[in-house]
């Protein structure tokens, strides 16, 4: 008992000094939960592989290259659709944000095309493109538009109207209210858009990457499952984990937080 | 004539206000403008029935299936599913992530854990989950759990952990024991990030369950879309949109919108202090 508490009395002590180390050791005790039920062959080793066949799924996957192709090709599908849907996204937003006619007449539509959801555009979408990259990017980019839109709309909304009738009456044009109030005002709420926008276009690459299926993360999961690989799956999954883990950890969850301490007081 | 500052942000007031029917026909009428555009275009540009649909062949298809009966079959299967892997999530992850929250230590050390597998949630596990429980039901449940759980528990941690510790400390000195504080301080407390856990695991899970419809059974609302799509029939596609839109907006805004919001009025001031 005491060598745990002693044990445990270090680890505290580690996360202090290093606070990177809390998001690895965490895992120490799942991976090796996970080798041993896998070594005592409680369930048959081609569904259920040890963490020693993963890595080296993962090794020769990454050594003939196909891990990291596919990998580009998901990043690269993810980075154009999330572009793209920023850049609509954001404009429309604000229109529909400050502009009261806009907004009765966008927000219930905009309601329901959110409710569609994604992967149910697929099939009509593979009729009308047909079985590639627009298809793959529309869902993208619809799925990613609309947190973005309905969040910027209610960020625009969350700005005080004091502070825009305020810059006007000190002589600010329409065009500066929005540069330096209306957009500052709204951007925590834009960058939770995009995070939310991100999560699920991102969900959505992966389900359209299984079923479309030319390349990408999705479809090596899907092909491996196809052909009853579990470990490639697995790899699959831990690739995906981590990779979402990491921009979503070190770069969009520090963005917000950084823009709501810088512009969170406007909205206050 | 120009806009003057006065009426650009004049406050909006009028219609919401007047009775909840006109508010309800204010909701409507931009979709129903949307319908009749529909109906126009369609037939003056005579868009190819394969391409996009008429309103009145999905109108047709719509009686067809319910006549049939194939429709209720289709949405009640994909109900159920959500229903019963959204039950088993719930109720699974509430407790664990409350047992998770009483110490501050243990939770620092699972959260890492518990967002990564939430990470994972919903779709990513579609082809295990084909490979251990086969094609059907069964992997589709598994998937909607999958997706409901790890977010709810995420969030229940998170909602215990962010109860202030002056709370706590009060009611333990004013003689609460173990039940009254989890039943007084510790659940009340996590509610509002409960609640909002529940309506973002429900919305990947719905995605989620469209998705392994579409691969992975041979009844339900996404199976429906993706065999439409076999035969060319666009009308049933376009009304499987129109069915799945219909139903998230109406467990979205009449459910959980609700519940987020009433929760938070009820309970967001134990967050707050």
């Amino acid at each position: 008992m005491s060598i745990l508490l002693q044990g445990w009395s270090l680890y505290i002590r580690a996360t202090h000094r290093w606070p990177g180390v809390a998001a690895l050791i965490p895992f120490i005790p799942v991976v090796a939960v996970w080798a041993i039920i896998a070594e005592s062959g409680l369930f048959p080793r081609v569904f259920f592989p040890g963490p020693v066949d993963v890595v080296h799924s993962f090794v020769s996957l990454t050594y003939k290259g196909i891990l990291p192709d596919y990998l580009y090709d998901s990043l690269v599908r993810l980075a154009a659709g999330a572009s793209i849907g920023m850049l609509l996204g954001i404009p429309l937003g604000i229109w529909i944000g400050t502009n009261r006619i806009a907004h009765r007449i966008c927000w219930p539509v905009l309601l329901f095309f959110q409710a569609i959801g994604d992967i149910a555009w697929l099939p009509i979408l593979l009729i009308w493109f047909g079985f590639g990259l627009s298809t793959m990017t529309f869902v993208i980019v619809y799925t990613v538009l609309f947190p973005i839109v309905l969040n910027t709309v209610l960020g625009v909304e969350s700005v005080s109207r004091d502070l825009g009738r305020a810059a006007r009456s000190l002589g600010a044009s329409p065009a500066r209210v929005l540069w330096e109030v209306t957009l500052p005002g709204a951007l925590p709420n834009i960058i939770t858009g995009l995070r939310n926008g991100l999560g699920y276009g991102w969900r959505a690459l992966i389900a359209v990457e299984m079923i479309v299926g030319t390349s990408g993360i999705g479809f090596m999961m899907f092909d491996a499952r196809r052909a009853g690989s579990v470990v490639e799956i697995m790899v699959g999954m831990i690739v995906l984990g981590l990779l979402w883990y990491i921009v979503d950890g070190w770069i969009l969850a520090p963005i917000e937080r950084a823009t709501g301490r810088r512009w969170g007081l406007v909205t206050a | 004539m120009p806009a003057t500052p006065s009426d650009k942000f004049r406050p909006r007031q009028w219609p919401r206000a007047i009775s909840p029917l006109v508010g309800a026909f204010v909701f409507v009428a931009p979709l129903l403008v949307l319908v009749a555009i529909w109906a126009i275009v369609v037939p003056v540009f005579h868009v190819n029935p394969r391409i996009f649909p008429s309103v009145g062949s999905v109108g047709r298809a719509a009686l067809d299936s319910i006549m049939d009966g194939s429709l209720f079959m289709h949405v009640g299967a994909s109900l159920l599913r959500v229903f019963v892997g959204t039950l088993i999530g719930i109720v699974t992850a509430v407790p664990l992530g409350i047992a998770m929250g009483i110490s501050s230590g243990i939770s620092a050390f699972l959260t890492p854990l518990l967002r990564f597998f939430s990470v994972l949630a919903g779709i990513a596990w579609i082809p295990i989950a084909t490979l251990w429980f086969g094609y059907g039901a069964g992997a589709i449940i598994f998937v909607i759990f999958n997706a409901v759980f790890f977010i709810v528990a995420y969030n229940t941690l998170l909602g215990v952990t962010t109860i202030p510790h002056a709370v706590r400390n009060a009611a333990a000195s004013l003689g609460a024991g173990r039940r009254a504080m989890l039943v007084e301080v510790l659940l009340p407390g996590a509610l509002p990030n409960i609640v909002t856990g529940i309506r973002t695991g429900l919305g990947f899970a719905w995605r989620a369950l469209i998705a392994a419809e579409m691969i992975a059974t041979n009844v339900g609302l996404g199976y429906m879309l993706f065999v439409a799509r076999d035969f060319y029939r666009t009308e049933v596609i376009v009304l499987g949109m129109i069915i799945i839109g219909l139903i998230w907006l109406l467990i979205d805004r009449l459910i959980l919108v609700r519940l987020e919001r009433s929760t938070i009025e009820r309970w967001g001031m134990v967050r707050r202090s």
